[in-house]
């Protein structure tokens, strides 16, 4: 992802302040790559979590946490992943949206019984968890048609060299490369651990296990610390998995923690071996209010679906999950404002010159 | 004789930056400066560490007329701006 630099938030915010579309072109690859290697594991039966793990019921306030979600990762400078990535590299800004992330999971702990019950009113569909199980039919019915418009598409941006970017930076990674590789990665986390990549819940563990240190009766009352959301049979092992966002050691811990720490090392040593790693810190203090607020915002976008980018667009998207579908809807308009935001509020005041 | 040394240089450092203040602060700067670009005795040299911005700037700058030069230094890239097409280091 360092190398590529992968970014989601900026696939979407430099579509809407520059119209660039070759980072859409990539995400797109990466989902429709990912919609092809599930569909395939499923026909062969391989994938005995079908929709898999911690998905539920559509509600409009899927589109609500997509929104915030939107805002949130664009003035943040990144997602949930990209600030990860970006911090790996030494961003400081990066590691305060880091900062922001974790706070903002401890502040959406305490909203969580009231907007619980705002994602209960405007549930629909209950009991369906993708597209294909509320229409009724085969998701290869849906899921096939798909895939050839897309390799259609594919095609032609292949005809007209729309796919490949110019760069001079040492060890690049060409975007549809990076995006089939995580296409790849995230179908292999499906086999093995029974579910694509997610990453928030375990933020929402760090920001339990540090208000623990100031509040632990607090933290033992808060409903949402004591949920235990993940509960399933691990394929493979077999062993039931129990996990949640309260500060005790479970599966969310072995599962998402090591991703954490995997994302920000590997991009680390990337760094360091392109000669790359340094750490500015000289920035204007806008950009550290920016980037400390949407990663507020992001982490309450992201429990608010529930779920980030990338559980929902390399994971659920794939699959036709109803709450993706109605993230992304979110998504959308939200990256849309969050860039109206940064070009107009955040970055209004040109950088330093000296001539 | 003609002096090759263009006698206007701006410099921006956007190492540390939240994305995409590169390519906003260079397109704010080189509309700011289109006339002394006309001239041909300015240039504009964007310090980042951006991998991104090696990638955005070059292809905005192209399509606006003018060249852009990447080169790696210590722990950077440095992005110079110039009116006229040369070649590109690599």
């Amino acid at each position: 992802m360092y190398r590529a630099d992968f970014c989601v938030a900026g696939t979407f915010r430099d579509f809407f302040l520059f119209r660039k579309t070759v980072m859409l072109r990539a995400l797109l690859l990466l989902i429709v790559g990912t919609m092809v290697l599930f569909e395939i594991l499923r026909q062969l039966s391989f994938l005995p979590l079908y929709p898999f793990p911690l998905l539920g019921s559509p509600s409009l306030a899927n589109v609500a946490g997509g929104i915030l979600f939107g805002i949130g990762m664009v003035t943040a400078g990144g997602c949930v992943v990209g600030t990860l990535y970006k911090m790996g590299g030494g961003s400081v800004i990066s590691a305060t949206a880091f900062i922001g992330l974790i706070a903002g999971s401890g502040i959406y702990a305490e909203i969580h019984p009231w907007w619980s019950g705002i994602v209960k009113e405007f549930t629909f569909f209950k009991g369906h968890l993708t597209l294909p199980q509320a229409i009724g039919c085969s998701p290869a019915l849906i899921l096939i048609p798909l895939i050839l418009v897309s390799v259609f598409f594919f095609m032609r941006w292949q005809k007209q060299n729309k796919w490949h970017l110019t760069s001079y930076v040492e060890g690049y990674i060409q975007p549809w490369r990076a995006a089939l590789y995580l296409a790849l990665l995230g179908t292999l986390s499906y086999l093995l651990v029974g579910m694509p990549f997610g990453i928030t819940t375990a933020y929402a563990k760090a920001a339990a296990y540090l208000t623990k240190l100031v509040a632990p009766a607090h933290v033992a009352q808060t409903a949402f610390y004591k949920a235990v959301p993940l509960d399933y049979s691990a394929p493979i092992i077999h062993v039931q998995l129990l996990g949640g966002a309260g500060p005790v050691v479970d599966a969310i811990t072995y599962i998402q923690f090591p991703l954490i720490v995997g994302i920000i090392l590997g991009a680390m040593i990337a760094a360091l071996r392109l000669g790359e790693f340094k750490v500015y810190d000289r920035v204007p203090a806008r950009q550290y209010v920016s980037a400390l607020a949407g990663g507020v915002i992001l982490a309450l976008g992201s429990r608010m679906t529930p779920g980030c980018n990338i559980w929902h667009l390399f994971g659920g998207l794939p699959i036709l999950n109803m709450q993706s579908l109605l993230f992304l809807a979110g998504l959308v308009p939200g990256s849309y404002i969050g860039s109206k935001i940064l070009v107009h509020v955040v970055l209004s005041a040109g950088a330093k010159a000296t001539p | 004789m003609k002096n090759n040394q263009p006698a206007n240089i701006i410099v921006h450092d956007i190492r540390g930056q939240i994305c995409p203040s590169c390519l906003l602060y260079t397109l704010r700067e080189i509309n700011r400066q289109k006339a002394a670009f006309k001239e041909g005795n300015t240039r504009i040299i964007i310090k980042t560490d951006n991998r991104d911005a090696t990638t955005t700037i070059p292809d905005a700058v192209s399509s606006m007329g003018y060249e852009c030069l990447v080169e790696k230094k210590k722990g950077y890239y440095e992005l110079v701006i110039v009116p006229h097409r040369k070649k590109t280091i690599h």
